[in-house]
């Protein structure tokens, strides 16, 4: 569905300065399936997620592609981005639905506007029946349609969100830190939902949504992802499955463990260190200065694959 | 040999950047490029040519009055043969005084009574605002008449005038600004941290609003120097002898009827210009200040 | 150290966010405040903080009843407690380089003369860098903000610290490394600790305590 290449995303800064926001990122994400890309505030997830749907900055550049289907999204013009790819084909679920909705018009007309614009609905009755439709799929309570977004909860607010992004049918749902301030059952709630739009089949060939959800909330990501991806520092530096990610055998890279170990209800102990700028970073291993496994090694580029690490944890590791 | 194979100094860069800046940003610099020659002619205009140029602009010459725009009077002359350039520059020079001498008042008391308003809340607040509220409820250029009216004619008294009906609007965005800011978690932050109120208006707020109070001030400018304009061109403003804007616009009523076009055009463009760089100027800046994707700039 | 008797606080007359709710922090205590999103915690703890002047109800602290709040409240009253908020972005006056952030409190109390040594002290206790602390906000995320936003709460050497959902917007290292340097300066100075949440397996592993709003009233 999704397939990301050699994404680089870098900000060029006055003075000359360059951050390198995203550097070398590559995944897949196929149909039916939910990849969570997780990380520390900062390390680069949102720049990648405004970067797939053209929403950089005029500052930004980027290098790479990300195939969607046949398009690339980092070479579309803004043209083709509105008119075909955004809603059409990335819905996007975003970080704070009361935000995202217009604070001054019910759920209904903001659902039936977007059905008019992304679909060949026609007709005040026809509108009706498809944002209700649309409504009934996000599982959004029809009773609150004329509600307007303030007089709504944060999960139901969220749930709203999550129907507009499904109006146009989109093949690839994006989820930008959809879960931020809500608590732990609304969490749960949310990424269920997000979960039952992936596993529900899809509205072309019936094979489910793709789902690219990007969160620090590990707790959300592990419930519902299939895969994994680590991001720090920019660079994408485990990608691993889920269950082995978050069971047995654990993580190998050892930020992905640092980062594992410091959740409540497992050692509770914080990385050392803090992650370094994106604007000065090191030729080699950005992890080497916080890690303990660090040799003189780190000090080169990590290799490729899919756990960028010189001294990567090794299932043996895990047994001793 | 080998020695001058040179060691590659870094790593070459194979990676093919595509850049996202959208094309418009070229014109945007054009046209904050010329507001802003256009604001630095005019302020040196009315700043060097009075001192530098040896010229009298009340020299009349009654045997060349009237003249269409020549190469002796670039802009022509009057009804009483005084060269209009000159007549102009001095008109800038005496409304933009009167529009950042208004505007500056105008500022000042509409950040303090909204910056009151706003942090002090409760009655007082209430108060500020009923008095704002009776004041924007009387039309601007009726209630400029009426305190023009009160004095003897001169600049101070259209200052005054100008002043006084154009602070509202100051007072209304300072306080809103201050409002918004009064119930954001850092002022908590002060307020348990120890600090007094002065230090949380000094420290905190007032900063705040400054850069939306000194945009406010830029853009009243011209507004003030078209205020002025209006009152003269009404004769209620500055005396008819003093050149400004409005005054030479006023005089020049007469012979637009007769076909000479040039008295009314040139003191017309005179204020138009440099309102339009001065508006364009302020455009940049508010654009600096509340850039939109300021949080998605900085990653 | 910190009693609330049936508090009732809200911000429009007649419909209070918080109702008749009662609780106590014994000195040294550190109690986990849970409740989910949106059911006036985070008002008790304005309350709390003597931020918010509650319509009805008692506070006591160190046994006196607390009469004044906000501005009113003599400052030696306010500053006995340290405040962090969940979003660190809209705690932190965006003009001032974190230095002058963390040190604001000391200035504020005419205490100005501690600044270099207690930057010095903090720093590294929130893991700030030297280099972080010439920033300004929006130089730095929101983790390392939050950084920042405990060590200005620390900074007067508070007597109990309210942690409004310290941790709600950051990722799993940033919390850890924050709620560490909570219990270090708990460990340190015994002060009390009130920490409000929806995070339970957050909160049970930090607190000694933890009360559920819906038993407070």
């Amino acid at each position: 569905m999704l397939s990301v290449r050699g994404l680089s995303v870098r900000f060029l800064m006055p003075g000359g300065r360059r951050v390198a926001a995203v550097t070398g990122a590559r995944f897949d994400v196929a149909a039916g399936e939910c990849l969570a890309l997780i990380g520390e505030s900062g390390c680069g997830k949102s720049v990648l997620a405004s970067a797939l749907l053209g929403l950089l900055p005029g500052n930004a550049q980027t290098a790479g592609s990300a195939l969607l289907g046949d398009l690339d999204l980092l070479a579309a013009d803004e043209r083709t981005l509105a008119r075909t790819v955004r809603g059409r084909l990335i819905g996007l679920v975003p970080q704070s639905p009361a935000a995202h909705l217009t604070p001054v018009r019910t759920v209904r007309s903001q659902l039936e506007e977007t059905v008019a614009a992304l679909t060949a609905t026609r007709g005040r009755a026809a509108l009706r029946a498809a944002a209700e439709a649309a409504a009934e799929r996000a599982a959004f309570p029809a009773s609150h349609l004329d509600r307007h977004p303030h007089e709504l909860s944060g999960g139901l607010a969220q749930r709203a969100a999550t129907a507009l992004a499904l109006v146009g049918g989109a093949p690839l749902l994006l989820a930008d830190e959809p879960t931020t301030g809500l608590d732990r059952d609304l969490v749960d709630r949310t990424v269920d939902e997000l979960r039952r739009h992936v596993d529900e089949p899809g509205p072309g060939n019936g094979t489910g949504r793709a789902l690219l959800m990007i969160t620090h909330d590990l707790a959300a990501a592990e419930r519902i992802a299939d895969r994994v991806a680590v991001m720090y520092a920019g660079r994408i530096v485990e990608l691993a499955d889920a269950a082995a990610f978050f069971g047995e055998p654990g993580p190998r890279h050892p930020y992905s463990r640092g980062l594992l170990q410091a959740l409540p209800d497992r050692a509770f102990t914080p990385v050392p260190g803090m992650p370094p700028e994106l604007g000065d970073l090191p030729d080699g291993c950005a992890f080497a200065a916080r890690c303990d496994r660090a040799t003189d090694t780190c000090a080169a580029p990590p290799p490729a694959g899919t756990v960028a690490c010189h001294h990567p944890h090794v299932p043996e590791d895990a047994r001793a | 040999m080998t020695c001058d194979a040179p060691a590659p100094a870094a790593a070459p860069e194979t990676t093919q950047w595509r850049s996202y800046g959208p094309k418009r940003r070229s014109t945007r610099a054009l046209r904050v490029r010329t507001s802003a020659a256009l604001v630095a002619a005019t302020v040196l205009a009315v700043l060097l040519v009075p001192p530098l140029v040896q010229l009298d602009q009340q020299a009349v010459d009654l045997a060349a009055k009237l003249r269409p725009p020549s190469f002796q009077h670039p802009f022509g002359t009057d009804d009483v043969g005084r060269d209009l350039l000159l007549r102009c520059v001095y008109g800038l020079r005496v409304s933009l005084l009167v529009g950042v001498a208004a505007a500056l008042t105008a500022t000042v008391v509409g950040t303090a009574v909204g910056a009151a308003a706003g942090a002090l809340g409760g009655w007082a607040d209430r108060a500020l605002m009923r008095v704002v509220d009776t004041f924007s409820s009387v039309p601007h250029l009726l209630l400029g008449i009426f305190i023009v009216a009160m004095f003897r004619p001169g600049v101070w008294p259209v200052v005054i005038s100008v002043a006084l009906t154009h602070w509202l609007s100051t007072a209304r965005i300072v306080r809103a600004e201050v409002l918004s800011l009064r119930s954001r978690p850092y002022i908590d932050a002060a307020v348990s941290g120890g600090a007094s109120r002065w230090r949380v208006a000094v420290r905190h707020l007032l900063p705040a609003v400054l850069p939306q109070a000194a945009l406010a001030a830029v853009l009243m400018v011209p507004h003030a120097m078209w205020h002025e304009s209006a009152l003269s061109f009404l004769g209620l403003g500055l005396p008819t002898h003093t050149a400004s804007l409005g005054t030479l616009i006023q005089t020049a009523r007469g012979s637009l009827l007769a076909g000479q076009w040039w008295p009314t055009l040139f003191p017309g463009l005179f204020l138009i210009v440099p309102t339009l760089a001065i508006a364009g100027l302020a455009g940049a800046w508010r654009e600096r200040i509340h850039p939109r994707h300021r949080s998605e700039l900085m990653l | 150290m910190l009693e609330l008797r049936s508090i009732t606080a809200g911000y429009t007359r007649n419909a209070p966010v918080v109702r008749d709710v009662s609780l106590t922090v014994a000195p040294g205590e550190s109690v986990g405040l849970l409740g989910p999103s949106g059911c006036g915690k985070s008002t008790l703890a304005r309350v709390a903080a003597l931020l918010h002047r509650p319509d009805s109800g008692t506070l006591l602290l160190d046994g006196e009843p607390v009469r004044h709040w906000r501005h009113r409240a003599p400052r030696d009253r306010r500053t006995a407690f340290g405040v962090v908020f969940q979003q660190a972005r809209l705690s932190a006056d965006p003009r001032l380089p974190l230095t002058d952030l963390i040190a604001e409190p000391l200035r504020a109390t005419g205490r100005g003369r501690e600044v270099p040594d207690r930057i010095a002290q903090l720093a590294p206790v929130v893991g700030l860098t030297p280099d972080l602390l010439t920033r300004r906000p929006h130089e730095v995320s929101d983790g390392q903000l939050q950084r920042a936003c405990l060590a200005r709460a620390l900074v007067l050497r508070p007597r109990l610290l309210v942690c409004d959902e310290m941790t709600a917007m950051l990722d799993a290292s940033t919390a850890a490394a924050l709620v560490a340097a909570v219990e270090d300066y708990r460990a340190a100075t015994g002060a009390a600790l009130l920490a409000v949440g929806h995070d339970r397996t957050l909160l049970e592993r930090w607190c000694d305590r933890t009360v559920h709003w819906e038993s407070l009233s």
